[in-house]
């Protein structure tokens, strides 16, 4: 099976239901069915060949998913990119995947030309109609109207194998160059079924499309949606940003199924009104992409009572690879939910760094294999295939009721509010302060915290974070300043960080001894 | 009554945000440069306000000036709850 067959059977069963309700349009099955074709026709004329890469620039609509069908269908493989991101980092993708194709907003190409971004592409595809901007040359421009004129004849079938690479999620590298992580129609095709039948996705369901389509996330609203014959609600990018607007949508549309950050539910409790309007259109929420606090997945279960609620775990290079059901609402004491078991068909493994399986309750890396781990990267021109198993870089541990449980990244990237912060940056600017002798960053339940030895008694937990405030965002200096008289370390002496953490989180003072306080020196 | 605000302010602050060491915080300390405030720190001071004090702050209360220390929010605070006695008298 492959993504670009989804649709046809349902445009042929119900041509007239709605596949896609977007803000400004609305697409029954039969019309996206149509314009797949039309846009498969129209790359197919301007030269496409099997496993090209066509970029995806467009505000998320029905039109764009056709775009993405389209390009599948032509044999080629989409590349969805961020229409809030800035033009130079189009550029570094578009050198680094070769885009010769490119299906862009009217407004978004002006942008381009403006930034001087028109190597490697030959082809801008109008995704709607409006002035064809001029200084694209010696690139092509296709108006929307030349689109819209093209055969919507489901076109000869180009690619054949579940293996061929379907689309890329360019995700951002410890550098700061992103690089593309490739899926192929059979690594999605694992998550999208699995997680329409977990839920029972059916004709009569209104999914809500959320995520930004170069998120994964979005792979589950369009493809697992499209599968089954439900419909897709745009949430659109001017409704993401209010809690408040995000309910009316999903009230005015009685979506039924809901996936998103835990974020974006905080935002419909504290700016929404959730807790009192509630959702009864909702039977299932899924969230994903980062810990949902245990306070507001309470309120968030209190609200929608009715809806199974879903903890979806894993890294772009995976997908889904471990799901939990919150079954009933987490008892009073239960600091965090489980991340759950393996899905989708793929088995896992918690190892140490050595890579020995670790015995139950001890954390490890998360190694994923099966169906949902990525055919591998491109990155800088280059693809590099996948390692087997996919060490994922999150630690884990496993109870003895077999859940997982999560206990943050290898590496040091967290999220705070959404916002990605690398801990080895924070805690450069700690370190950096000469009366600060070692500390670690760390995030506990979405507060950043730093736990500091300070050289020097004088040194007051204010000292540390106005130093902080004069180095970093805002969002980057630590909430906590924890000033102690020493740090656990492991048996080969570094910073003991799962202790260090654990003993913070269990408030435990005797492990993490308070620091000697001489009185501050006067402000000045 | 504005000392007993003030040191309510303060004692929270401390607490909360600088794990209870005083040392160098005073009722001018600037809020934003010592670190102490940003966007999601300012939403919970003003939760802590509004239901420790029994005032409504609005939006329109809330910038870089009254939020600047102890002392600046002491100050918009005590205008509130005067604000309520008037209104209170009035009724």
């Amino acid at each position: 099976m492959r993504i670009d067959r989804l649709v046809t059977p349902w445009a042929e069963r119900a041509p007239d239901r709605v596949a896609i309700d977007g803000a400004d349009e609305a697409l029954s099955y039969a019309a996206l069915d149509a314009l797949a074709n039309q846009f498969a026709n129209a790359f197919r004329a301007a030269g496409i060949a099997p496993g090209d890469r066509v970029g995806v620039h467009l505000p998320r609509s029905g039109r764009t998913v056709a775009a993405m069908l389209g390009a599948l269908r032509a044999g080629a493989v989409y590349v969805p990119l961020d229409p809030s991101s800035p033009p130079p980092r189009m550029k570094l993708i578009a050198q680094d995947c070769g885009l010769r194709h490119v299906v862009i907003a009217p407004a978004l190409l002006a942008n381009w030309i403006a930034a001087g971004v028109r190597e490697p592409v030959e082809h801008f595809f109008l995704g709607a109609d409006g002035p064809v901007p001029e200084g694209a040359a010696p690139a092509a421009v296709h108006p929307w109207s030349e689109l819209k004129a093209t055969s919507g004849a489901a076109p000869e079938p180009a690619g054949t194998s579940p293996d061929d690479l379907a689309y890329m999620l360019y995700t951002s590298g410890s550098t700061g160059v992103p690089k593309g992580v490739m899926i192929s129609h059979r690594n999605a095709l694992a998550f999208v079924d699995w997680a329409a039948d977990q839920v029972g996705l059916h004709e009569g369901d209104r999914v809500a499309s959320v995520a930004p389509f170069h998120f994964d996330l979005s792979v589950f609203d369009l493809w697992s949606s499209l599968s089954r014959g439900s419909t897709v609600v745009i949430v659109d990018e001017a409704t993401v940003i209010s809690g408040r607007r995000m309910l009316d949508r999903i009230h005015a549309k009685a979506i039924t199924v809901w996936y998103s950050v835990p974020s974006a539910i905080v935002l419909m409790l504290d700016d929404g009104g959730l807790a009192e309007r509630g959702a009864p259109s909702l039977r299932t929420v899924f969230f994903a992409g980062e810990v949902f606090p245990m306070k507001h997945l309470r309120r968030a279960m209190a609200a929608i009572p009715q809806a199974r609620f879903f903890n979806l775990f894993g890294p772009t290079e995976t997908n889904v690879c471990v799901a939990y059901e919150v079954k009933g609402m987490p008892l009073p004491e239960a600091t965090s939910i489980p991340i759950g078991q393996a899905s989708c068909g793929d088995t896992v493994a918690i190892v140490d760094p050595e890579g020995r399986p670790v015995p139950e309750g001890e954390v490890g890396e998360l190694l994923v294999e099966g169906p949902t781990v990525m055919l591998g990267y491109w990155d800088a021109g280059r693809r590099t295939p996948a390692k087997h198993p996919y060490p994922t870089g999150d630690l884990v541990s496993r109870r003895p009721d077999g859940e997982l449980m999560y206990h943050g990244r290898r590496d040091h990237l967290v999220k705070i509010h959404g916002y990605r912060v690398e801990l080895g940056e924070v805690e450069a600017a700690l370190n950096a302060h000469s009366g600060i002798q070692e500390a670690i960053a760390m995030a506990v339940d979405q507060q950043l915290v730093a736990v500091a030895v300070p050289a020097d008694p004088a040194v007051s937990v204010l000292d540390v974070k106005r130093y902080c405030a004069t180095r970093l965002p805002r969002y980057m200096v630590p909430s906590e300043v924890r000033l102690v008289e020493s740090l656990p370390r492991t048996s080969s002496g570094k910073i003991d960080r799962v202790r260090t953490r654990a003993a913070f989180i269990a408030a435990d003072w005797s492990l993490l001894k308070p620091a000697q306080r001489a009185e501050a020196r006067k402000e000045s | 009554m504005e000392a007993r605000v003030k040191s309510e302010i303060r004692q929270h602050i401390v607490s909360t945000w600088l794990s209870g060491d005083e040392r160098g915080f005073s009722e001018d300390t600037d809020l934003q440069e010592g670190g102490i405030l940003d966007s999601f720190s300012t939403l919970a001071l003003i939760a802590f306000l509004d239901s420790t004090f029994s005032i409504q702050l609005e939006p329109a209360d809330i910038n870089a000036q009254t939020f600047r220390s102890v002392a600046t929010i002491s100050r918009l605070v005590m205008e509130k709850l005067a604000k309520n006695g008037a209104a209170e008298a009035a009724r």
